[in-house]
């Protein structure tokens, strides 16, 4: 059987750019189509509950805003040895980081091999939901290079048409579909 | 002279608390309760279409986002005045359910059983010992010889790799742990256990909620998962129910009695005086009366005589939290103007707002609940309080405590688990009879206001909107850490935690452990209740004695 890889966008969207990782998530569901050993998921403000997926997965590429220190959009790739150096990575508001549930997942035995996929910020205080221009310029890098690493860990995809513009939205006095 | 120690911040919390406390003669004599990170998520909020709000309220935390986006749901629903239909209020509940089962498993093993469980000493123990212990506890499986064994060499690998991941920053080998290493023992072991079982049990809340986390189902007027009503999803659910029910039974409340029978003395440890719930889960009927968890208020411990809850009798305090002016409102006419000055215990020093009912500090969550709900004579929790009471040969009185609390967490845990069961069936029952309405249409008014009650695992939420012209004109969210958590009011009087604190024994002023098992106790969680001002920062773990 193929190598089950989860792709976990991680953040705050409410906090502008700490929710890239779910914005890339976005991104990757609305405009590929991957093979059926990829999984795709906004986990929000990583925390216990994502302990169930993660177990499940063989590769898992976190997305993330990760503060290094370079340059709003530069972007990193961290790999396991790098996140127990615990450094810069995430202390925000998370109820537990990635460094703590893979150790979670550790102890139950089924630690995937862990990489993430991170771009520096340049704004993630309170509050808005749309990224800052800086981060929304380099959305499409981030993407291409997250579905590099999807690729790289065996995955596949094709790229979907553009989709349709939805129209307005429904009044209040019809059943929501 | 009196000595002070800061913890900053209370690690396994979900964001940032800073806890300070005098001590002197080996007690807790003084104590400030403060959050350090900014709360704003109002101002996001106002002009948008209301009912996208719960789509963003249960953003505000990776925890408790279903209880965020149901009070704002049924805020909202009570601006428009719509009535749910049956079926929504059956899954409202279900979902909601879930969120009590497992948020309580998660906190009573990963985020409170490490300040009463020393997990090191759990490699001294004794597996055959441990094995006859357990069996004589409770009949849950994986209890063998062999099987503490293999805990032990698992919990052996991550102390001497140097790893304890989540079991470093403990205080192991501290005097104030009790538990003889077999029961340290059984107790990991059902930490790793429990790891397995909120996995499954998050499960639950993507059946009938199309994802976890963060749920789409719910709607203004009612839920959309018309689709997932049908016997092999309604199945799914009640397999991963009837799993967790077992867990809670067999593992859950024979644990918590197990560990309680040592810890005796913090019955008289860690109390408040005064108790507030808006009761949750909506049976047939008007509300408040028809709320399975009854609502009702309690002061100095009267629980005999619970007091009806009446919205305009809450105030939000400002005078020692980093706001503009000292002036206290009631929620509906609330304002968010943040002035950070500087941390001062004397002056200012909270980003959390101060709320009190009728001008006092109130404990919610957990204790509240159960309290109020003995005090009215609901049936199953007379009958499972006494039960505790019984085995655990304590006092009523001991109940207004951190032991208390924290039994009051896994008793309704229990009694929450048991009537999911009836609303499963009521909404099996409902579909048979071919009943599968989940939307009431409605019409946005051009002005209205709403509010939401609910009693969520942590306490009692209120979310209240303003609508202006079809869009949110003002948004306030009182959430239950505020009200635990807050700092002093205008009269000056302590929060519930702070007030909890004083009188706690203090064995070692270097490793406050002891302060660490009340406010655990509460079970903070304030990642809503304020957010970040300084995210950069790298320190884990940091505290001062002075």
């Amino acid at each position: 059987m193929a190598e089950q890889i989860l792709v976990l966008g991680v953040g705050n969207i409410l906090l502008r750019d700490e929710g890239v990782g779910v914005r890339v998530v976005e991104r990757l569901t609305e405009g590929y189509r991957f093979s059926t050993n990829v999984t795709l998921l906004d986990g929000g403000t990583l925390g216990l509950r994502l302990l169930d997926p993660i177990t499940q997965a063989d590769r898992l590429i976190v997305v993330d805003a990760v503060q290094w220190g370079g340059e709003p959009g530069t972007l990193y790739r961290l790999q396991a040895d790098d996140l127990n150096r615990r450094l810069t990575f995430k202390n925000s508001i998370h109820q537990l980081d990635l460094v703590e549930t893979l150790a979670y997942a550790d102890m139950l035995g089924c630690r995937p091999e862990a990489l993430v996929v991170g771009i520096e910020p340049a704004d993630i205080s309170p509050w808005g939901l749309e990224l800052t221009p800086k981060i929304a310029a380099a959305l499409d890098r981030l993407v291409a290079a997250v579905l590099a690493e999807i690729e790289a860990a065996g995955g596949s995809f094709t790229a979907l048409p553009e989709p349709l513009d939805p129209g307005p939205r429904a009044p209040t006095d019809q059943v929501p579909l | 002279m009196a000595q002070r120690i800061i913890v900053d911040p209370i690690t396994r919390i979900e964001g940032h608390l800073r806890i300070e406390v005098e001590v002197a003669n080996g007690k807790v004599s003084n104590a400030w309760s403060s959050s350090t990170l900014f709360r704003g998520l109002e101002l996001i909020l106002q002009g948008r279409d209301p009912r996208d709000a719960w789509l963003i309220t249960q953003r505000a935390c990776g925890v408790c986002t279903y209880v965020h986006g149901l009070s704002s749901v049924r805020c909202v629903d009570d601006a428009v005045h719509v009535t749910i239909p049956e079926n929504a209020r059956l899954i409202r509940n279900l979902l909601m359910g879930v969120q009590f089962l497992h948020d309580h498993l998660v906190h009573f093993y990963h985020l409170h059983a490490l300040d009463w469980v020393d997990v090191v000493s759990a490699l001294k123990a004794d597996p055959a010992k441990a094995s006859k212990i357990a069996n004589q506890v409770s009949p849950a499986g994986n209890s063998g010889t062999s099987d503490f064994k293999a805990v032990q060499a698992r919990l052996r690998k991550f102390v001497d790799s140097g790893q304890l991941g989540i079991f470093t920053n403990g205080y192991w080998g501290h005097p104030a742990y009790k538990l003889p290493p077999e029961v340290n023992l059984i107790a990991t072991a059902h930490y790793l256990e429990a790891l397995r079982q909120q996995a499954r049990t998050a499960r639950m809340h993507a059946v009938f909620g199309g994802k976890n986390p963060h749920v789409q189902s719910l709607v203004v007027g009612g839920v959309t998962c018309a689709a997932d009503l049908n016997p092999d999803r309604i199945s799914e659910f009640l397999y991963l129910h009837k799993e967790t029910k077992a867990f809670v039974d067999n593992v859950y409340i024979p644990d918590l009695l197990a560990v309680a029978g040592f810890y005796k003395d913090w019955g008289a440890i860690g109390g408040t005086s005064n108790f507030l719930c808006y009761g949750e889960f909506p049976q047939q009927g008007k509300e408040p009366d028809s709320l399975f968890l009854p609502r009702g208020a309690i002061f100095k411990r009267e629980v005999a005589k619970v007091q009806g809850v009446d919205v305009a009798k809450i105030s939000e305090h400002v005078k020692h939290s980093w706001y503009e002016g000292d002036q206290a409102k009631n929620p509906a006419q609330g304002e968010t103007r943040p002035a950070f000055t500087k941390m001062d215990t004397n002056d200012r020093y909270s980003w959390m707002k101060a709320p009190r009912y009728n001008g006092e500090p109130m404990e919610v969550g957990p204790l509240a609940r159960v309290l109020v709900a003995y005090g009215k004579g609901h049936g199953p929790t007379k009958k499972a309080v006494d039960g505790v009471l019984k085995k655990l040969n304590i006092p009523v009185t001991a109940l207004f405590s951190t032991l208390g609390r924290t039994a009051a967490r896994a008793i309704e845990t229990q009694i929450i688990a048991d009537a999911m069961d009836g609303w499963i069936m009521e909404l099996v029952e409902n579909l048979k009879s071919g009943n599968d309405k989940t939307f009431t249409p409605y019409e946005m008014p051009e002005e209205s206001t709403g509010v939401g009650l609910n009693d969520v695992p942590r306490g009692a939420l209120g979310h209240w909107v303003e609508v202006k012209g079809k869009k949110i004109h003002n948004y306030q969210l009182v959430v239950p850490s505020t009200w635990n958590l807050g700092p002093r009011c205008g009269a000056d009087k302590p929060g519930p935690v702070e007030q909890a604190l004083i009188g706690t024994p203090i064995a070692d002023p270097k490793r406050p452990l002891e302060i660490l098992r009340t406010v655990h106790s509460f079970d903070p969680c304030i990642a809503c209740g304020v957010h970040v001002i300084d995210p950069a920062s790298n320190e884990v773990y940091k505290f001062r004695v002075s």
